[in-house]
């Protein structure tokens, strides 16, 4: 590991001879420059190069539906792929699994992000605030964020010694839902803690559909409910911080349960015996997968001057396990002593370090370094097999630097280098081997399919970098561009992964001689808001020199159950697109929103569309807002998908309509928030290009009415 | 200024346009058809006999190559044990060994008895599937359950002219 080295003894030195405050003291100071009406959405937004913006508690709150990734689709340009109606993963312009990056209390998730049937492991009642970075973000974050990255962060401590809470009680009818949230706080002096317990409960979820197509198969969908697509959530976390003159210091340890059935029919081969109504929708029998993530930590700052130095550690560990019915075509494999049904098992556990400097010599010039790591290791367990057991290092070192020449320019840019190692320990299948030797396979075919896994030990290195700037010629408008280019390693999945997923069907088959995923990418934007209306258009365009993706081989595959090979091949690509967005205030209590969004993806070695390109969407909300009360008519059109890849179905589009209102109603001392809302007003049948469930013909989610009661309360103390 | 702005805005798309317009024409996305005409749903495959299989592949570019998977469904892919007592094996079908005989063709229709089950096949539900690929890697398949018996009650006819089969 002397890759680390120099970084550490960067960080030494760092923490040796510097004396700092908070990173964001920086931005503190200069935002006395900006008008004082600018809210913290306008100040971030002016201050990136990058198209960036940011979703307050408000606008969480209104789009609540108990599932993070869900209240961010409203937002131009961000996606949810869905994986059932409980949970969903991220997408940024067109990009997903390992090509964006979630970050909590300064560090990133890491959980099975490449798994198309994996969920984002946060409790959305603990949201307060979130930053989404569209665009090659991996200068910032590190290899996996160069789609963009979406920052999960706390709102700042109030300045007044106080205790507050915040009770909240979720209702859902489209798949029977009840969720509950309670924090409690306080703040006292250098001292602030909080402390949220949430819990979810959900039933099968109810589709507007009587049959659901299979492997052309026609399946029975009892009582319009998706037999097993129940589960539950239970989370808690812990909060804590001390803040003394220039030293910060945050804690933070939180831990999310889920737990959620795979509808029988679309697991396996399809089998109408399994879909029958087992009188209860509320429990998630075989198969189903359980999911534990457990995050802790540390941050600590401090300011001197026009020095900052910040130290953020972490530690996560990732438990997911998928449960089925023990079932094997290899007539050799008894079923396990212990557990016969655990089918797979990934525990990953992940450590990491970062330290950045920031330095402010004169008011024109800031700069920033800093240096992160991180250590994963991956341990498998259960009868199947589909991801081999690995450790992987990353270390990278950045500089970014900004200049502000005039009080309404600034050009900003940076370089990163990283490095990282993967390590993925060999499997061989000695059950498979004996079944290919039953069925006649000659040696040499054996010998190239029983390693589930072959060995990889490789080491990659690449460097990231971006230029920006930003012109503010006025207060009403700025306009933005940013040049950046991005990489990412290639998963232990892509480098070594040989196995049929059930989901998908699919054999999947690695390659440990893959070299890292690389691109550039331009994007420009330009914003407008003067009095009651608001305009912003961004653009973007990027090519990959080297895009991983699942390239149909053409040849059969020996495995069981299995069609064809699918090989991750690196290729060509190209994406571009961009948001649009707009709004006017009339009539003084009413206000018209408008959004539309565009990603065309092109694999250039295929001439074909990149699978899961999301279709062109637009959104049209009419709101009326009065003192207490809002109520508020969504249209979301949501254009057919007929550009697609390979063994991709062609997606139809859909016009659906939502009706949110929100009050507060005050009680006594306290006050209710209380919003409810209709999602899927017309109870349309219509499917999500990006749905875990697409593939095997299951529409979304009908009709949905949605109670959501907040009540906060809050008493200073001395 | 504002012009500016509007001249890199312009700059960008022409870029897009370009870069989009520039492109060659479409890969093919179009999967192959799958037509199984024997075995149908819910057919009885006589075990100890040949299996009459036939079906029309067809594509609009060219195909490539088929597959053939019989796997038995005893419970809903549940355990798979031999029974002792009678000494059956369940039986697992698995062939892409006919591949050159259609690759090229856009249209092709496949009629043979090469499928042959053993005497000791375990009787019961099983799973009849058709993988098809065309030369681009678009992949179709399909599934019917039939069942293996040692009766024979295969209520089909049989004509080795390709005529319609007929129902009874």
């Amino acid at each position: 590991m002397r890759i680390g080295y120099l970084p550490a003894v960067c960080v030494l030195f760092c923490m040796l001879h510097v004396k700092a405050q908070e990173t964001d003291s920086i931005r503190t100071l200069r935002l006395k420059e900006v008008d004082i009406n600018d809210s913290y959405r306008q100040f971030v937004r002016r201050q990136s190069a990058l198209e960036v913006d940011v979703i307050g508690s408000v606008f969480l709150r209104d789009h609540f539906t108990g599932n993070l990734v869900q209240a961010l689709e409203h937002m131009p340009g961000i996606h949810s792929m869905d994986i059932g109606s409980g949970f969903s993963k991220p997408m940024i312009r067109g990009m997903g699994f390992n090509r964006i990056s979630v970050t909590e209390n300064g560090i990133k998730q890491e959980g099975q992000q490449w798994g198309a049937d994996h969920g984002l492991e946060t409790d959305a009642f603990n949201v307060e605030r979130v930053i989404v970075r569209k665009g090659p973000a991996s200068l910032l974050y590190g290899s996996d964020a160069m789609g963009g990255a979406i920052e999960i962060a706390h709102l700042p401590p109030p300045p007044e010694n106080r205790i507050f809470g915040e009770a909240a009680l979720l209702g859902k009818s489209v798949n029977s839902s009840i969720g509950e949230s309670v924090m409690i706080g306080f703040k006292k002096d250098a001292w602030y803690a909080k402390i949220r317990y949430s819990g979810q409960d959900f039933g099968d979820y109810r589709i507007p559909a009587d049959t659901v197509v299979y492997l052309t198969q026609l399946l029975p969908v009892y009582g319009r409910r998706l037999k097993n697509t129940a589960g539950f959530e239970r989370d808690a976390a812990l909060h804590a911080a001390y803040r003394k003159g220039a030293y910060l210091s945050q804690y933070s340890v939180s831990n999310v349960y889920q737990k959620t059935g795979f509808f029988a029919g679309a697991h396996g081969i399809p089998d109408a015996s399994r879909l029958e109504d087992d009188g209860n929708p509320r429990d998630a029998g075989l198969p189903y997968s359980t999911v534990n993530h457990l995050k802790a930590s540390a941050r600590q700052q401090y300011t001197a001057g026009n020095l900052s130095v910040v130290l953020d550690a972490g530690y996560q560990n990732n438990h997911r396990e998928e449960w089925s019915t023990f079932h094997t075509h290899y007539g050799t494999q008894p079923a396990p002593e212990h557990d016969p049904d655990k089918e797979l098992v990934f525990s990953l556990q992940t450590y990491s370090l970062s330290a950045k400097l920031q330095w402010t010599p004169s008011p024109v010039w800031e700069h920033t370094a800093g240096w992160d790591m991180q250590y994963q290791q991956n341990r498998i367990a259960g009868y199947s097999f589909l991801l081999p057991e690995y450790w992987r290092f990353t270390g990278g070192l950045f500089w970014l630097t900004a200049w502000h020449p005039r009080s309404n320019l600034s050009v900003s840019g940076g370089v990163r280098y990283d490095e990282g190692r993967t390590d993925i320990s060999a499997y061989t299948d000695g059950y498979l081997e004996a079944y290919l030797s039953k069925r006649g396979y000659t040696d040499e075919t054996i010998a190239a399919f029983r390693w589930r896994s072959y060995p990889v030990n490789s080491r990659f290195g690449n460097w990231s970098g971006s230029l920006g700037i930003i012109w503010n010629p006025a207060d009403e408008h700025w306009l933005k561009a940013n040049l950046g280019r991005s990489f990412r390693l290639p998963g232990a999945n892509e480098l070594a992964s040989n196995g049929v997923h059930h989901g998908t069907f699919r054999h999947e088959q690695g390659d440990p001689s893959l070299s890292s995923e690389r691109g550039w990418q331009l994007d420009v934007s330009y914003a407008c808001e003067h009095g009651g209306w608001s305009v912003s258009v961004s653009p973007f365009a990027s090519w990959f020199g080297n895009y991983i993706y699942l390239k149909p081989s053409g040849k059969w595959s020996v495995l069981p159950h299995a069609g064809q090979i699918y090989r991750y091949t690196g290729v060509k690509a190209l994406f571009a697109g961009g948001e649009i967005a707009g709004g006017i205030d009339f009539l003084r209590w009413f206000g018209y929103h408008a959004s539309a969004e565009y990603v065309y993806t092109r694999n250039l070695d295929e001439q074909v569309a990149l699978s899961f390109s999301p279709p062109a969407s637009m959104r049209h909300a009419l709101s009326w807002k009065g003192k207490h009360a809002q109520v508020e008519t969504e249209w979301q059109c949501i254009a057919a998908q007929l550009r697609i890849a390979k063994n991709e179905d062609p997606t139809a589009g859909a016009n659906l309509f939502h009706v949110r209102a929100t009050a507060c109603i005050p009680l006594g001392k306290i006050h209710a928030d209380v919003s409810l809302s209709l999602n899927n007003l017309l109870n349309k049948k219509y499917y999500n290009h990006l749905s875990f469930y697409r593939k095997v013909e299951i529409p979304e989610p009908g009709r949905n009415f949605q109670i959501l009661i907040k009540i906060p309360f809050k008493q200073n103390i001395k | 200024m504002k012009t500016l702005i509007f001249s890199l805005y312009i700059c960008l798309m022409a870029t897009v346009t370009v870069l989009v317009s520039s492109c060659k024409k479409d890969g093919d996305t179009t999967k192959p058809v799958i037509t199984l005409i024997e075995p149908a749903e819910d057919d009885v495959l006589k075990i100890g006999g040949t299996v009459h299989f036939e079906m029309e592949l067809e594509d609009d570019v060219a195909l490539q190559s088929y597959k053939v998977n019989i796997h038995h469904n005893f419970d809903g892919h549940g355990h798979e044990k031999s029974d002792e007592e009678t000494e059956t094996v369940p039986f697992e079908y698995d062939n892409d060994k006919w591949d050159t005989d259609i690759a090229g063709k856009k249209n092709a229709s496949i009629h043979h008895h090469e499928i042959s089950i053993p005497e000791n096949a375990t009787p019961g539900d099983y799973h009849f599937m058709v993988y098809c690929t065309d030369a681009a890697g678009n992949e179709a398949n399909v599934v019917v359950n039939v069942e293996l018996s040692h009766e024979d009650n295969h209520d089909h006819d049989h004509d080795h002219e390709g005529e319609d089969d007929h129902d009874e």
